[in-house]
Order: C-alpha cells, then sequence, then structure tokens
C-alpha cells in the first residue's frame, strides 16, 4: 500500500495527464497495426487500465514502453487485421487557384495511390514511417517506444520510403 | 560495413538534398518530396481521449478493490465485540405476550405458573433467570396463578405486586388498578404503600383513591368464564370492557359516565350483553354498523 502512494502514476490526476500525453500516439500506433478505429479504441481502454492495475509496478522511464508493450499484447491477443486506411486531412480550399482541373485530379488519383502503398508496407515500417509523419515523432523516440534501436528505426522508414516508391510506381 | 539508410537521413534532415543526390537522381528525389508532402497531409480517425479517459476512470473505479486489513487486536476486539453485544441481545431479550381488542390468551411461564390474558393487555417478561427473577409486566388484565418458588413481582405502571405463590387476578386499566386475590397472599406496593390481601379479597385503586374491599364469592375472575362483573363500578369502565371484549365503538352520553353500575355481561353473546348494560340504566342501543352501536335515552 506504502509503495503504491510513492509512485507517480497510482496518482489520479498524474494518470490523467499520462494518459492524455500517450493515449493519441498509442491509438495511432495500434491503428497502423490493424486499421480498424473501435479496437484501436478498445485496446487503449484496455491498455489504461491495466496500466492503472499496475501503477505500482511500473518505473518511470519504463512506463511508455510498458503501456506500448501491454497495448501491443493486448492486439496481439485480439488480432483482427483490416487494411490500414488513412484519411487526408481536408485543406481549405483557396479563394482562387491556379491549379488546372487535370492538377486537381492527378494529385488525387496520387493520393490514392499512397494511400495503397502504405496499407501494403510491412507493419514495421508503416508504424515506423506513419509515427515519423503523422505523429511528429523523433527516431529516436520511436525506437524507446518500440523497444530499438535508432539505427533499426532509419532502416524501417529508409525502406518504407523506397518501398512507397516502387510501389507508387507500379500502380 | 555499415548500412547507410540516406533516405531516413534526409527526411532527419541530416543530409541535403544536394548530399543526397551522392545516392539517388534529383528525379527520385522529386518523386520522395511528392510523397512525403503528400503523407503530411495524412490523418489517423478522431482518437476521443477525455470520453475514453472518462471510461477508464469508471471502470477502474469499479473495479479497484481495496483490501482492508486489520490487525490481529483489532479481530479479537472485533469478535469480543460482537459475542458481548450478541449475548448482551439475547440475555435480555423479552419474551412478550400481547392480546388485541376481542381476544383472549393464556400462556404458561417458564417456572409452569399459568397465565389467562384478557382482551387489549400485554405481558412482557425476560426468560433468562426466571427461577430466580420472576418478574413481569402488565399492561391490561391478567389472572396469575403462580406455583411456589422465589418471589414473583408483576409490575405495573400504577403499582407492583408481590406474591410467593398464589392465584390472583390485575387490572390496569387508565387510572383504575386492581388486584383481586383468589388463594394464598399477595402483597401490593401503591404510592410507597405496602397492602397485604389475603385471599377472597381485593383490592382497588382509581384516580389515586385507595381502598381495600369485600370478599369475593368466586374462585377464578370472571372473565375467565367468559363474563365481565362489576360491583359499583363507574359506566365508563363497564363500556370500555365491552367494547374490548367485542371489538366494537358504543356512542353514549356521557354524563353517565360515573354513574355507578352493579352487574354481568357475557362475552360471548352481543345482544345480550348490549342489554345487560343498558335496561338497568333504562337505555335502549341502536346498531349503526357492524363495529358501531349507539345507547339512547328512553
Amino acid at each position: 500500500m506504502s509503495d503504491k502512494k510513492e509512485n507517480e502514476f497510482c496518482d489520479e490526476k498524474k494518470f490523467s495527464s499520462f494518459f492524455l500525453n500517450h493515449s493519441t500516439l498509442l491509438f495511432n500506433y495500434i491503428f497502423y497495426k490493424c486499421g480498424n478505429t473501435d479496437l484501436s479504441n478498445d485496446i487503449v481502454q484496455d491498455a489504461f487500465i491495466k496500466f492503472w492495475k499496475n501503477c505500482s509496478k511500473i518505473l518511470p522511464n519504463r512506463a511508455k514502453s510498458f503501456l506500448f508493450t501491454i497495448a501491443n499484447n493486448l492486439f496481439l491477443n485480439e488480432y483482427a487485421k483490416s487494411t490500414v486506411i488513412l484519411n487526408y486531412k481536408n485543406i481549405p480550399k483557396k479563394d482562387y487557384t491556379n491549379e488546372s482541373p487535370e492538377f486537381i485530379l492527378e494529385e488525387k488519383e496520387f493520393e490514392m495511390k499512397l494511400q495503397t502503398a502504405i496499407s501494403n508496407l510491412s507493419e514495421a515500417q508503416r508504424i515506423a514511417f506513419l509515427m515519423n509523419r503523422i505523429d511528429g515523432k523523433k527516431y529516436k523516440e520511436i525506437a524507446e517506444i518500440l523497444g530499438i534501436s535508432i539505427k533499426a528505426v532509419e532502416k524501417r522508414i529508409h525502406n518504407a520510403l523506397v518501398n512507397l516508391r516502387k510501389e507508387i510506381d507500379t500502380l | 560495413m555499415k548500412e547507410n539508410y540516406f533516405l531516413a537521413k534526409w527526411l532527419n534532415k541530416e543530409l541535403t538534398d544536394e548530399e543526397l543526390t551522392n545516392y539517388v537522381s534529383s528525379k527520385d528525389i522529386l518523386a520522395y518530396k511528392k510523397i512525403i508532402a503528400t503523407s503530411n497531409n495524412l490523418q489517423t480517425p478522431k482518437f476521443d481521449a477525455e470520453n475514453v479517459l472518462n471510461t477508464i476512470k469508471i471502470n477502474s473505479h469499479k473495479q479497484k478493490v481495496r483490501k482492508l486489513r486489520f490487525n490481529f487486536a483489532y479481530k479479537v476486539a472485533a469478535a469480543v465485540a460482537i459475542i458481548a453485544s450478541s449475548f448482551y441481545f439475547i440475555s435480555t431479550k423479552s419474551t412478550v405476550y400481547s392480546t388485541k381488542f376481542a381476544e383472549k390468551t393464556n400462556f404458561i411461564l417458564p417456572d409452569q405458573s399459568k397465565v389467562e390474558l384478557n382482551a387489549d393487555s400485554k405481558i412482557s417478561f425476560k426468560e433468562k433467570n426466571w427461577d430466580t427473577h420472576r418478574n413481569l409486566k402488565l399492561k391490561g388484565e391478567a389472572y396469575f396463578s403462580v406455583k411456589k418458588g422465589s418471589k414473583f413481582t408483576v409490575n405495573t405502571k400504577l403499582g407492583s405486586v408481590s406474591v410467593l405463590g398464589t392465584k390472583f387476578n390485575v387490572i390496569v386499566r387508565g387510572n383504575y388498578f386492581q388486584v383481586t386475590c383468589y388463594r394464598g397472599l399477595v402483597s401490593v406496593s401503591y404510592k410507597n404503600k405496602t397492602i397485604k390481601v389475603p385471599a377472597g379479597t381485593s383490592f382497588k385503586a382509581e384516580n389515586n383513591i385507595a381502598e381495600k374491599t369485600f370478599a369475593i364469592e368466586n374462585a377464578l375472575p370472571s372473565w375467565i368464564q367468559n363474563f365481565s362483573t362489576f360491583k359499583s363500578m363507574p359506566y365508563h369502565f363497564v363500556i370500555e370492557e365491552l367494547q374490548r371484549q367485542y371489538k366494537i365503538k358504543i356512542e353514549y352520553n356521557s354524563e353517565l359516565a360515573n354513574t355507578l353500575f352493579t352487574g354481568t355481561f357475557t362475552h360471548t353473546n352481543l345482544n345480550l350483553a348490549l342489554k345487560a348494560v343498558t335496561v338497568p340504566l333504562n337505555l335502549t342501543f341502536k346498531t349503526i354498523s357492524d363495529h358501531k352501536v349507539r345507547f339512547v335515552s328512553e
């Protein structure tokens, strides 16, 4: 009981702020794996509940990777992969445009091709690439979360770009 | 040889575009730039963090179980407290016998003494240690046939009656208190005085006026034989007893309330009983409903 008090993650306020800081990334991480919004939501919820229950055992510097490990294990237990389909942001339309309709069409086409190419990437490459692109995470942080070396993250991202380029060309 | 992930380095701004041309063509660089630019517009489905957090809090509150830990001393103290208090409740539990209107009962006390309880009366006593402490509380009217033994006491709000072994009747109705002894000797304590009531006599007190009265002829109180007998009793007392025995309501002229009445009515026939209490006073009765009777002057 006493050791529980000492651990910051057992405090409800600390837990809440930890949650708000990391839940979106965790949600995206699971979504990159499975492409299923409901499943991702469920796993985030279950992972944080498990995290909360084990709050007294968590070392502060291992908290984040512990959280992602829990989520990964939950995901493996409930493996149901569907194609990962990402949406594009609705970029506000300019009042005027110099872009020709052909150009806009080409852009649309390219976006579709990229979506398909991303969903055809290997899971490892997709996660590393999208964590960098969408979540804006540095390689070091991705390495920490996935429990791999920075070198390995670079390899995944490099190969992701190579594969995307190949894939888009063949589509 | 160390692998060189130049695209990753370039993406991370560790390599410039010029440096990248050492590895790939400028056409490739344009293609990669396009991939990167387009991928910057990608987004994941909306994640409602606040909502999920609330769900988690609700769930984890449900699941959070705190173990209660007591040290040994507390356990012993709790056990002792439970045993002691339950023993207290069991040992001081009162046994209660009561009757409603138009109801009589009889029962046997733990020492085989017999009690007859008249209508609308109540007796309570503690069975624990009954053999040495024969005490009971009475409200209403009861006839006791007490086995010989230790002192037997009937406590009422108007006085107490103590005996060693005898047969006697006690009435406590409103301000009327009467003890009639049928056998042996009864000791009545009333207003700090002790009055001995021998067999065949009666002690009565009404509105603080005590008197020791006449010998009685019967071997048993009349009510046990399903009669109520009155000798020079106020009429309201007779009416109250009639109401008790038949569970009825009687309306009568209140001027008659203190008129003295001598007579008897039965507990088994309402019509006869009503005649018995009305005819001597030149009254007649009208039945208004099942439970209501009015007495009127002729």
